[in-house]
């Protein structure tokens, strides 16, 4: 997948966190790319429950399976996380 | 010092990871999903009367120990091991043991391991880590849960060997001492399925297989009668979520490392028919998964009522009836390998 390819994919990403966890007040262009989407401060602070959420959400919108919980902690880190597993599986 | 020859790795499952690690070093190139199948590790229980809890819980593996024994038994492999009154004398030997270079594998509570973000730790007896060195007063450890070997301050892991409560470690440690040069693992495989299907559908207590998983659908609608007020119940009902998700079951409360385990197989036999039940049962796992979701999800927001509970429910029986089918299946593509 080409950088113009990974910047939407991105942005893709990011799109479906907002829409799938329903986050109010949150844009696209406010997730950084290396943004930890989940722990203590300065995260986007989700929980274990929208973890689940986000693994059934990337599996249905980008074709890919996340079947493992040690692997869906790593994909799971950050947007940039989410996408390299995506372009992995993709090449 | 350190067992520089040790290779960290990952693992779904800290008791089959754990082992499949010590089988690596003792040089048996196995994989976990493979150990965890080759064990029929793959279980269903609801458990209604349990001692030490006062609410029923639900088992979706082997009892802890079992799957061990079990791939010993089967495979030939030697095991040593040893549960201690004396914390001194366990700590003695252990440190004896690592200075020969023998990775020793530890029961212990997790909450003790420091190495893991404090909120993700909670007391659970029967976690399993290996102890590959000593450096001062730190234990160098291969923790299955976390990506890298870790230092455990030994104050910490006595604290851990010797936690009190249900199934408590006790100072449980065991080694491999001895590896067979080969063993028939076609056999093993076959074998092995077969009394997973048979724990499955096979003639067992009510509360076993798949009917007990619809014992379990039946009777969580009838949770609100058994919980003392909403909290009690919310807490109950996401603790679905987390015996199912994150409790070291690789996801879909197991069904995904025994998907791996017989996609493995089936490229060991050669059989599409047998690659395609490892499809059906990722599929499986999906559907537990989802019901993960939904049990986090409801008892999170409190949405609680008998509706929701019926819905939960189904979905739950729902899986008795995908798996019964899924079982059936599995018997007559075991007899044609």
């Amino acid at each position: 997948m080409g950088e113009k390819n990974g910047t939407e994919l991105r942005a893709e990403i990011k799109k479906m966190i907002i829409d799938t966890l329903n986050l109010q007040d949150i844009t696209v262009e406010d997730i950084a790319d290396d943004l930890p989407l989940f722990g203590g401060e300065n995260t986007l602070g989700l929980d274990s429950i929208d973890a689940i959420e986000l693994v059934m959400a990337v599996q249905r919108e980008f074709k890919v399976r996340i079947d493992d919980q040690n692997l869906a902690r790593e994909v799971l880190k950050d947007v940039n996380s989410v996408a390299e597993f995506i372009e992995s599986k993709s090449e | 010092m350190l067992i520089e020859t040790f290779k960290h790795t990952m693992a779904a499952h800290c008791e089959s990871g754990t082992l499949t690690a010590l089988l690596n070093h003792k040089g048996l190139n196995i994989s976990e999903p493979m150990i965890f199948g080759m064990g029929s590790g793959l279980y269903f229980g609801y458990l209604r009367h349990t001692p030490n809890l006062n609410f029923p819980m639900f088992i979706l593996r082997t009892k802890s120990g079992k799957l061990r024994k079990k791939v010993a038994k089967r495979i030939g492999i030697k095991f040593k091991s040893e549960k201690y009154k004396n914390p001194e004398k366990a700590e003695k030997e252990l440190d004896s043991l690592l200075e020969k270079g023998i990775p020793v594998a530890v029961q212990v509570d997790l909450y003790y391991m420091e190495y893991i973000p404090e909120w993700e730790r909670v007391h659970a007896n029967i976690h399993f880590i290996t102890i590959v060195g000593k450096e001062d007063d730190y234990y160098i450890v291969s923790d299955s849960y976390f990506p890298k070997l870790a230092k455990l301050h030994k104050d910490n892991l006595r604290k851990a060997r010797f936690a009190k409560g249900y199934l408590a470690p006790k100072g449980f440690m065991y080694y491999i001492d001895s590896v067979p040069e080969s063993f028939d693992q076609k056999n093993i495989i076959r074998k092995a399925i077969k009394e997973t299907i048979n724990n499955m559908i096979g003639v067992q207590p009510p509360f076993i297989g798949v009917r007990g998983m619809r014992m379990f659908g039946k009777k969580v609608v009838e949770w609100p009668k058994i919980t003392r007020d909403i909290d009690h119940l919310s807490h109950e009902v996401m603790k679905i979520n987390i015996f199912l998700e994150d409790q070291g079951t690789g996801g879909g409360g197991f069904r995904f490392l025994y998907a791996t385990f017989l996609r493995q197989a089936a490229e060991l036999f050669q059989s599409p028919e047998l690659e395609s039940m490892s499809k059906k049962m990722m599929e499986i796992g999906d559907g537990w998964r989802n019901i993960s979701y939904f049990a986090a999800k409801i008892g999170k927001n409190r949405d609680l009522g008998p509706e929701k509970l019926k819905e939960l429910g189904a979905l739950i029986v729902g899986r008795a009836d995908a798996e019964e089918a899924f079982y059936k299946e599995l018997k007559t593509v075991i007899h044609k390998i």
